[in-house]
């Protein structure tokens, strides 16, 4: 009897080492449950999405997938895997209800990874409530940008550490990449393009933003807090980002140029826009040819006269302790032309238009890189301090800042933008 | 052993002649387990929720119909609800949220439509179980035949091609769209939990068609509820069709809480929008009035407020409401055509709005 024991802890032994050879069997070991599909599969994977068990893989394998819809809930250690975004594509266009394409609430520990989703009519990927989320090596795409895409590509809101790495997002008529009402966020190795807004993290606290590319899109990359939500954003970092040629129309809905919320407000031509936000850094990126702002700083009252009357525990309306530093900055020599017919492009025209009319020595030059909006805390106490929001940018070349007094203008007597930016500085 | 074997026998035979004495409830199939997690029917007909032929609804003892002041609008559905209570447990009163519901309890809610022969049409079951094992609701629909005699199980949801007779009798086509089980979990999640909706206090307090008496009181005599305080103390829910008793606003508002407070509220699905529609919700922000909108992308319609009071044309909430256009409208599941009647009410509740100076 005793021997028969020993000889089956040793069979064990020898079982568990063998397992444990090749990183790829380690990794199957992970799920309790693993389940691969087909492109034809599509009802079974609804299916395995509804009655999937704690610890399981979805395994996509190569080839098009056509779904209306897709949902996940109250799950933790799940995967989502295909073979990479060029092989396993997930096409939404049938969705004939619902707001997104892929719907993850309320979930622990997910990933989805290595395949390309798109054509939702709503959001592609909404993950809502959720912890430890990974969204890696995924291509959230609409083929055609126009305002009849859904809002948002990757779509995380409500969650608590979420990582998004080596993605894509292209065409949505919102932001392509948006961290919403979230604590502890990375985006990284990331590239957005022909979106309204490339990234965007709202009311997000403790993002970090970098190596990503934003090209092409109205506005490259947003830092956000909007009144009335469940909470406030702040300690955003990002740097060693490529933030480039963001000049297109805001397409965020047809028939207008551009709502007067969230990305509506964005500039066709703006490489980052702060708003409302506070404890800030952007540093050491490259900020190029985003020919209306290549930085804006503005208060919540730049877009809504009745900010102040929102302020609570979880907004504030005017943006504060913004750190700039170590960015190259270019910009063409003129606006892209979709800035002139946007409610905010013509204030940026204007700015400019106003700087070089009262100084000939600015021999026409752009506006300048930095666009603040001059909105400060003094508003609240009719105080005079200087910069008492602690701004603090450290920018070497010429023509860096601008104090756009935008209260003032719309009362042409009174409206004094100022390049004087010592203040400001904290070289 | 053998003795026990007939002592099991002998006891399992006399609870079987008590049972039948009293025409048992335990015919119904409750969960019994606080053990082992209950596993639902492959069969609507295997519950024996009702007696006769399945398709009539004729509630068996121990299941009771009940009604809603103001109803969830499903596309013009019709729909019969009830309660499956254990055997001598009564529901705990609350007056805030839904009713405690003791374990075991199911909620049984189905629906139908009236075809174009005014004939009514079974679609689907759905039902809420208290599963005693971890006292979590649970969820799982049921799906009639095509010969209308049973249910089926089934989880992946439906797209059902239906023409349909609304309240005016006009002949609607649609595709009926029967949820998923996480499509249930959207709006009957609260706080990380399933949840009953509809069975709150305030929205059980009303009188049915062809009753006498009050329905929570009539609970009361049945020993079904206890804890009930006097009814002048129990909050009623404006019947959202009746101009004759109730205000524009609170219809409106009665309307708006029924269909769109279980995801827009603090915990609920829509929580992110910082729109909130519960009945008894005051603040100006969370009501949609001169509010912007956080996450509505292209489903805002190009304008700037949830709500612009007098000027409804100009209010994403009717908007909404007004839209089938998947992304747009709302609520986003549940609702494949426009209530129109609702719709209305709402354009003149914005409208008669005291506007505000921009």
């Amino acid at each position: 009897m005793k021997n028969k024991f020993l000889l089956g802890m040793a069979a064990a032994c020898i079982a568990i080492l063998s397992c444990n050879q090749g990183t790829d069997k380690q990794e199957q070991k992970e799920f309790v449950n693993t389940l691969e599909f087909a492109p034809g599969d599509e009802a079974k994977i609804a299916e395995a999405f509804l009655t999937l068990k704690d610890s399981s893989e979805i395994h996509l394998r190569e080839g098009l997938y056509k779904f209306d819809n897709l949902s996940l809930a109250q799950l933790k250690h799940i995967q989502i895997s295909g073979e990479g975004p060029d092989k396993t594509i997930l096409d939404f266009s049938q969705q004939t209800q619902g707001g997104e394409g892929i719907r993850v609430t309320d979930t622990k520990n997910f990933t989805i990874r290595d395949m390309t989703i798109r054509d939702s009519k709503g959001d592609l990927l909404k993950i809502n409530k959720s912890e430890d989320v990974t969204v890696l090596n995924l291509h959230a795409i609409w083929q055609k940008a126009d305002s009849t895409s859904g809002g948002y590509a990757i779509y995380p809101v409500m969650c608590r550490r979420v990582l998004i790495d080596n993605c894509y997002a292209e065409g949505s008529s919102d932001a392509g990449i948006y961290v919403g009402q979230t604590d502890s966020a990375i985006v990284r190795n990331c590239k957005a393009s022909r979106n309204v807004a490339g990234c965007e993290i709202e009311n997000t606290s403790h993002a970090q933003v970098y190596e990503n590319e934003f090209f092409g899109n109205t506005a490259g990359f947003l830092v956000f807090d909007l009144p009335g939500l469940s909470k406030r954003g702040g300690f955003v970092k990002a740097y060693h980002n490529y933030i480039h040629d963001n000049n297109i129309k805001n397409f965020a809905k047809a028939g207008s140029f551009g709502t007067y919320w969230g990305v509506g407000n964005a500039s066709p031509g703006s490489g980052v826009i702060i708003l409302a936000a506070s404890n800030v850094e952007i540093f050491d990126n490259k900020i190029e040819n985003n020919n209306s702002s290549a930085i804006a700083i503005a208060s919540g009252l730049a877009v809504d006269d009745k900010a102040l009357e929102k302020i609570n525990d979880n907004y504030f309306p005017i943006s504060s302790h913004i750190s700039i530093h170590g960015n190259t900055m270019t910009m063409s020599d003129k606006f892209p032309e979709p800035a002139y017919e946007h409610h905010i492009g013509k204030l940026l025209v204007g700015i400019e238009q106003m700087l070089n009319a009262s100084d000939k020595e600015r021999k026409n030059k752009r506006i300048p890189f930095i666009m603040y909006d001059g909105i400060s805390s003094n508003i609240l106490n009719q105080g005079t301090k200087a910069n008492p929001d602690s701004l603090c940018i450290r920018q070497e070349g010429d023509n860096i800042f601008v104090n756009a007094d935008l209260l003032n203008m719309s009362k042409p007597t009174k409206w004094h933008p100022s390049t004087d930016w010592k203040d400001y500085s904290c070289n | 052993m053998r003795k026990i074997f007939f002592v099991v026998i002998g006891l399992s035979a006399f609870v079987a002649l008590l049972c039948w004495i009293e025409s048992c409830r335990d015919n119904i199939h409750l969960p019994t387990s606080a053990k082992t997690e209950f596993v639902f029917k492959d069969k609507l007909s295997e519950y024996n929720f009702f007696k006769g032929e399945l398709r009539n609804l004729n509630p068996s003892p121990g299941v009771t119909r009940y009604e809603l002041a103001t109803p969830l609008f499903t596309d013009y559905a019709v729909k019969d609800r009830f309660i499956a209570l254990p055997r001598d447990k009564s529901i705990q009163y609350t007056s805030n949220g839904v009713l405690n519901f003791p374990d075991s309890t199911i909620i049984i809610k189905n629906f139908a439509y009236r075809n174009v022969d005014n004939r009514k049409v079974m679609i689907e079951t759905r039902l809420l179980v208290k599963d005693p094992a971890d006292k979590n609701w649970k969820v799982m629909d049921y799906l009639w035949d095509s010969t209308q005699k049973d249910a089926v199980k089934h989880i992946t949801g439906a797209k059902i091609p239906i023409t349909l007779l609304d309240d005016d009798n006009n002949k609607i086509s649609t595709i009926y769209q029967v949820p998923n089980t996480n499509d249930c979990k959207r709006c009957h999640y609260s706080t990380g939990n399933l949840t009953p909706i509809g069975p709150k206090a305030r929205n059980l307090n009303t009188i049915l068609e062809g009753h006498g008496a009050n329905q929570l009181a009539e609970w009361v005599s049945q020993k079904m509820l206890v804890g009930l305080p006097d009814l002048s103390q129990v909050e009623k829910m404006p019947n959202w069709k009746d101009s004759v008793h109730y205000s524009v606003t609170q219809r409106a508002r009665a309307y708006l809480d029924i269909n769109c407070s279980h995801c827009h509220t603090k915990g609920g699905d829509a929580m992110n929008t910082g729109l909130f529609l519960e009945y008894q919700e005051q603040d100006k922000q969370h009501l949609g009035i001169m509010k912007s909108p956080v996450s509505a992308g292209g489903g805002a319609g190009g304008m700037n407020y949830d709500v612009v009071p007098g000027d409804a044309t100009h209010s994403i909430l009717a908007y909404r409401m007004n839209s089938t256009e998947p992304g747009t409208a709302m609520p986003e599941l549940a609702r494949s055509i426009v209530h129109k009647e609702a719709v209305h009410l709402i354009v003149q509740w914005i409208n008669e709005m005291k506007q505000v100076k921009k």
